[in-house]
């Protein structure tokens, strides 16, 4: 049974040409891991959290978040959402990474807000819906370009 | 073991060859990190290469907060695996010259090498702190449990690898009771408190057995006659040779320990019996600790007290304080409506003191509520005290509970208290608290019509 798990973390990265390569790094990790055990999903990213959503069977969405769990760059990890699901929503994702874009950007820049992206009083099911939304587009746009 | 089998002659010779494994590869199945024995190998060889003029090291004692909960709750296949997920971030936040083991249970320990001490301890003992108490995902289950860590430094806190195990194990100990999920380093001191407590924990556990515990009682006399309507019965220990000890400092050992359960029986059953050759008008008031609570025998314990003792359940009152009610409210007020239906009155002992939560005196019809001596005592100086007593009272009287001020020494504190409507006094100017024989001489004396004999 597909299995969804929504997490956010505060990361330790300061913003800055360095954070670029580190998503570059944590991305091609991520998405090379993830295809092999057969996870998907997206991952938002800015100065000050990571957002993400895994898809896939139970035991490999579990392997994934103890890596994410056992990464140093992640500080504060809050578990929002896991259970199973009736299909996966980002199945097309390895790990789409919403904010790369420059709609995502601005999309991403309204939910950020000044303050920086605060996504302590979401709810697993808003976090998701937020994610799922924005990588649409994104695809979309990326599609249409 | 291998068997060997060989060619030998015209038949075939069978040789079995015991081979003692090497003791690095003996391992904890389960998690595959190595256990106490190679723990304790790796700590010597490391204090001698220190001794040497090595670097020093640390070893960092790793204990779980709540992991029972997930064994009791999740069953141990959820707690064993995980365990594994434990000791893989032991592992990947040690590096690979340090060694992780397995002390059994949720214990681990990790010998650090080769880095500027104390500060490596620091920054490892943080992060295991941070990455160990990250949420985990078992089965399908979001587990939380938190670790505790303890460190001492090789060879600074000791000098062969029991000590040191002992002391970074007395600093995990300090760490889970400064509130769990943090670390503390091993202070010499730390030794000495753990021993002081150990020695009154054998000799608390003695007093148990010998009966080297006894009941003085406190007078309480209504505030506007003086007549006494009760006492409040007071545990004494009398060590040999520590003499009196007082109940600050066994109480909350005998709580910790799980000694307050039969010691608190004792008392209910020892003073119901004493009250039960009391007048008929008397009443007794016993203190229950909040720990008395968990667990469903308290109720047993006090039908069965006043059963043996003859004590009618309207002349017994249970004194509980704000602590009973912090956690598991509901629970305990399960409980309290068990023990009001018995016919045993219930009153709130410290009123003013802890959190002094309004919402407890409406959650629960408490007989009594007393007022806690430290206001009283100061009433007379303390314009504030004074307003406070004022207000306990003025509550009480509106709620259609009785108040008892508590640590009257002044006949200027009891005109006061008089004047305000207190119900009861309790303290030395009306009694100090006294044997068993000279409280039943005092109500048999005063109300002869009362004798109940």
């Amino acid at each position: 049974m597909i299995h969804r798990l929504v997490y956010y973390s505060r990361n330790r990265l300061t913003d800055g040409p360095l954070t670029a390569w580190i998503i570059k790094d944590i991305l091609s990790a991520s998405r090379a891991n993830n295809a092999r055990v057969g996870v998907t999903g997206a991952l938002m990213f800015n100065a000050g959290c990571f957002a993400q959503v895994l898809e896939g069977p139970q035991q490999a969405v579990e392997e994934t978040f103890e890596r994410i769990q056992q990464d140093e760059r992640h500080g504060d990890v809050s578990l929002l959402d896991f259970g199973p699901v009736g299909e996966p929503a980002f199945e097309t994702w390895s790990m789409g990474y919403v904010g790369g874009s420059e709609s995502g950007r601005t999309r991403f820049a309204g939910i950020a807000g000044e303050s920086g992206f605060n996504p302590s009083n979401f709810t697993g099911d808003r976090l998701f819906e937020t994610l799922h939304r924005l990588a649409l587009e994104e695809e979309e746009a990326a599609l249409a370009a | 073991m291998s068997l060997h089998r060989r060619v030998h002659g015209d038949g075939w010779l069978l040789e079995l060859h015991l081979v003692a494994r090497p003791a690095s590869t003996i391992t904890d199945a389960l998690t595959g990190l190595v256990g106490r024995d190679e723990l304790r190998r790796r700590i010597s060889a490391q204090l001698g290469s220190t001794h040497r003029g090595g670097e020093g090291f640390a070893i960092l004692c790793v204990d779980l907060d709540r992991f029972k909960a997930v064994n009791d709750t999740l069953g141990h296949p959820v707690g064993d695996a995980l365990l594994k997920k434990v000791a893989d971030r032991l592992v990947k936040a040690a590096r690979q010259e340090d060694l992780v083991a397995r002390l059994g249970g949720d214990e681990f320990a990790i010998v650090q090498v080769g880095t500027g001490q104390p500060e490596a301890a620091e920054a490892l003992a943080a992060r295991l702190v941070d990455l160990v108490g990250r949420t985990y995902v078992v089965d399908g289950h979001m587990l939380n449990v938190g670790a505790s860590v303890g460190v001492a430094i090789g060879s600074a806190n000791g000098r062969d690898a029991d000590t040191l195990l002992k002391n970074a194990d007395l600093a995990l100990y300090r760490a889970k009771e400064d509130g769990r999920g943090m670390f503390r380093f091993f202070e010499p001191g730390m030794d000495a408190k753990m021993q002081a407590r150990r020695s009154l924990e054998i000799d608390l556990r003695r007093a148990l057995a010998l009966k080297e515990f006894d009941l003085a009682y406190q007078p309480q006399v209504s505030a506007d006659g003086g007549g006494v309507t009760g006492f409040e019965a007071l545990l004494r220990w009398k060590h040999p040779e520590r003499g009196m000890v007082s109940p600050v400092d066994f109480i909350p050992l005998a709580e910790e320990i799980g000694l307050i359960g039969p010691i608190g029986e004792w008392v209910l059953r020892t003073a119901c019996a004493e009250a039960a050759r009391w007048p008929d008008n008397i009443t007794l008031a016993v203190n229950l600790s909040p720990v008395q609570f968990r667990g469903a025998k308290l109720v047993t314990i006090v039908t069965s007290a006043l059963a043996h003792s003859g004590l009618p359940a309207g002349r017994l009152e249970l004194e509980i304080t704000e602590g009973a009610l912090l956690d598991n409210t509901d629970a305990v007020l399960s409980v309290l409506n068990a023990l009001r239906e018995l016919g045993v009155s219930i009153s709130m002992d410290d009123f003013g003191t802890g959190y002094s939560s309004l919402s407890y005196l409406q959650k629960f019809p408490f007989t009594k509520i007393k007022i806690d001596q430290s206001f009283v005592r100061q009433m007379e100086e303390s314009a504030d005290c004074s307003a406070i007593v004022r207000a306990v009272i003025a509550l009480g009287r509106s709620l259609g509970m009785k108040t008892t001020a508590e640590g009257v020494e002044t006949e200027g504190q009891r005109e006061r208290i008089r004047a305000e409507g207190c119900t009861e006094i309790q303290g030395y100017l009306t009694g100090k608290p006294m044997c068993a024989a000279d409280a039943a001489t005092l109500v048999c004396n005063m109300a002869p019509e009362g004798l109940a004999r």
